[in-house]
């Protein structure tokens, strides 16, 4: 298990408080699940992603992460429409264990409220509350 | 609660190398290492895993009294058990059985070790020592035996694969002579230096180990017990000798996913308070060559013989990796669509994977050129009618529904009962 101080929590990314992390890419937003969640869950074996064209709402459940542990759910951390999902992650889950921020991210979105955005915590707003945790 | 939480001795190993921890029995113990539960049990396959399973518990009956005893509190026929003709127990074997509460529920499983004639060892689940040791002395009555929970006192180290005689043959003495006629199920020395049995297996630093050819894995290799003293010194010396083998340290989490494909039961979850009938594991109980009745009196039988209502344990596998959550509850529905049980187990068997309807495991010698399963959700159901194997069922929990089918066993290929001469090195002349 990884210390905090052992984390990798990119500087241009935000986060939830479900661990998404979640990055401004022009209109749209990427995002995927960060360092701390795949490190708690353990091998990735099989990720479930929405349709693109789904609308979903912040915090609402976008799919579902395996591991050899559990399944667990991933959540929206801003509402909006799905505009491309990561189809390698099919073939490929392990891919959110080795590069959580690059090759394993999840979905894109277009958000349909900018305020979301600003309620996402900072990596600074993160790590304190990891640490509250 | 924080602070009854145990640790084995080798918890500063596991924080060190950067185990994912997880209490489990009381102990917090590690749940897998930064090579991940995948690798993990892909190497008890293919190469060699090492468990600290020191959480395990055991307690040790001494005295003229311990036979009867036993065949009182513990399912298995001690005088008829061993082998096709079911010969008595001798010194050197251990037995599987279930100690069972009156009313024919588990309290736990164990194996039981015979040491010598009035002398056995008994190893249950963590936490578990004692009650157990408390049950025993409950049934003591006018038998002369004398109980001792060993919790906490013995280290437990379990190394599972096909490497795992040839990494062991490198650290312990005289190893030619240890490493032949060591059936499964049957063991050699003893962990106590002043039992001079301890003389049979020792460590080439002379730290005396019991070592037995069993394990929860379903895979060839062998469970070593010794001093709670001992037990970072021979990690250490096995993960050594072991290196270039690539013998891989494992967690509770390989550990479950390996026995859930080996059809192998967690006690408290696939058998316990419900009686002990009509499950995968019957082999414990000491039916006679009929199947009509018992081979001898032992608690619980009478309520196994007149339960009714019984429900049924099957194992089962799926057509994918994807699992159900038994943390809440997952149940099962026939294909009526009628609910008719619960999931007791779901994991994953990463080594294992559909060719057609048939399971083929990594380590299948006919399996296809290429093969790569991405592994099989599997487990057990507990259900109030009786399925065969091949009926398909639903399990469900709150996320999803996944298509099963009742199975009479989960990954082929299993090497845990290969003959041990087939698993060691040969000394250069008999090549």
């Amino acid at each position: 298990m990884k210390e905090i101080d052992e984390l990798v929590i990119p500087g241009d990314a935000r986060y939830a408080e479900s661990h998404e992390w979640a990055r401004l890419e022009g209109e749209d937003v990427r995002i995927g699940i960060n360092d701390y969640a795949q490190d708690q869950l353990g091998d990735i074996v099989f990720v479930e992603l929405p349709e693109v064209g789904d609308t979903l709402e912040k915090g609402e459940e976008f799919g579902t992460v395996e591991s050899v542990k559990a399944v667990s759910e991933l959540y929206m951390p801003l509402g909006g429409e799905i505009v491309a999902i990561n189809v390698d992650l099919e073939d490929t889950p392990e891919m959110v264990n080795q590069e959580p921020y690059e090759g394993g991210w999840m979905i894109l979105v277009r958000p349909s409220d900018q305020d979301d955005w600003d309620d996402l915590m900072t990596k600074k707003t993160y790590l304190d509350f990891l640490k509250g945790e | 609660m924080y602070d009854s939480v145990k640790t084995t001795p080798l918890h500063e190993w596991h924080g060190k190398v950067g185990a994912n921890m997880a209490v489990f029995g009381g102990y917090d113990m590690p749940l897998w290492y930064p090579t991940g539960a995948k690798q993990e049990h892909m190497a008890v396959l293919t190469g060699a895993g090492i468990f600290d399973t020191s959480h395990m518990a055991s307690v040790t009956i001494d005295g003229p009294g311990s036979f009867d005893l036993l065949q009182g509190c513990f399912t298995k026929d001690l005088s008829s058990c061993i082998g096709k003709n079911k010969t008595p127990i001798e010194d050197g074997r251990c037995v599987y059985g279930i100690f069972l509460n009156r009313d024919g529920t588990t309290i736990d499983d164990a194996i039981v070790y015979r040491m010598g004639e009035t002398s056995y060892m008994i190893i249950v689940n963590a936490g578990m020592g004692g009650e157990i040791a408390d049950h025993l002395k409950a049934h003591t009555g006018n038998l002369e035996a004398k109980i001792t929970d060993l919790t906490d006192r013995l280290g437990k180290i379990d190394v599972q694969g096909p490497l795992a005689a040839r990494i062991l043959q490198g650290i312990i003495k005289k190893s030619d002579d240890v490493f032949q006629k060591m059936p499964y199920f049957s063991f050699k020395g003893h962990f106590d230096a002043s039992s001079p049995l301890s003389e049979t297996v020792r460590l080439t630093n002379d730290t005396p180990l019991l070592l037995s050819r069993t394990g929860y894995t379903g895979e060839f290799g062998f469970e070593l017990f010794m001093d709670a003293s001992h037990l970072t010194s021979t990690w250490e010396m096995i993960l050594d000798a072991g290196s270039d083998f690539g013998i891989t340290p494992c967690g509770l989490a390989a550990r479950d996913s390996l026995r859930a494909g080996a059809v192998l039961p967690l006690s408290h979850q696939d058998i316990g308070h419900w009686p002990f009938l009509s499950n995968p594991w019957l082999f414990a109980l000491p039916y006679n060559e009929e199947r009509s009745g018992f081979t001898k009196k032992f608690l619980g039988d009478e309520a196994l013989r007149t339960a009714e209502d019984i429900e049924y344990t099957y194992p089962f596998a799926g057509y994918d990796l994807r699992k159900v959550s038994t943390q809440e509850s997952a149940c099962v529905f026939d294909s009526q669509g009628k609910e008719i049980g619960e999931v007791l187990t779901c994991a994953t068997d990463m080594a294992i994977g559909r060719v057609g309807e048939k399971i083929v495991s990594i380590a299948s010698p006919d399996k296809p050129q290429g093969f790569r399963p991405r592994g099989l959700s599997c487990g057990f159901i507990k259900v109030q009618s009786k399925l065969f194997s091949g009926d398909i069922v639903e399990i469900r929990d709150s996320r999803r529904s996944i298509k099963v089918v009742v199975v009479d066993d989960i990954r082929p290929d299993r090497t845990a009962r290969r003959p041990l001469n087939d698993m060691v090195w040969k000394r250069e002349e008999d090549i």
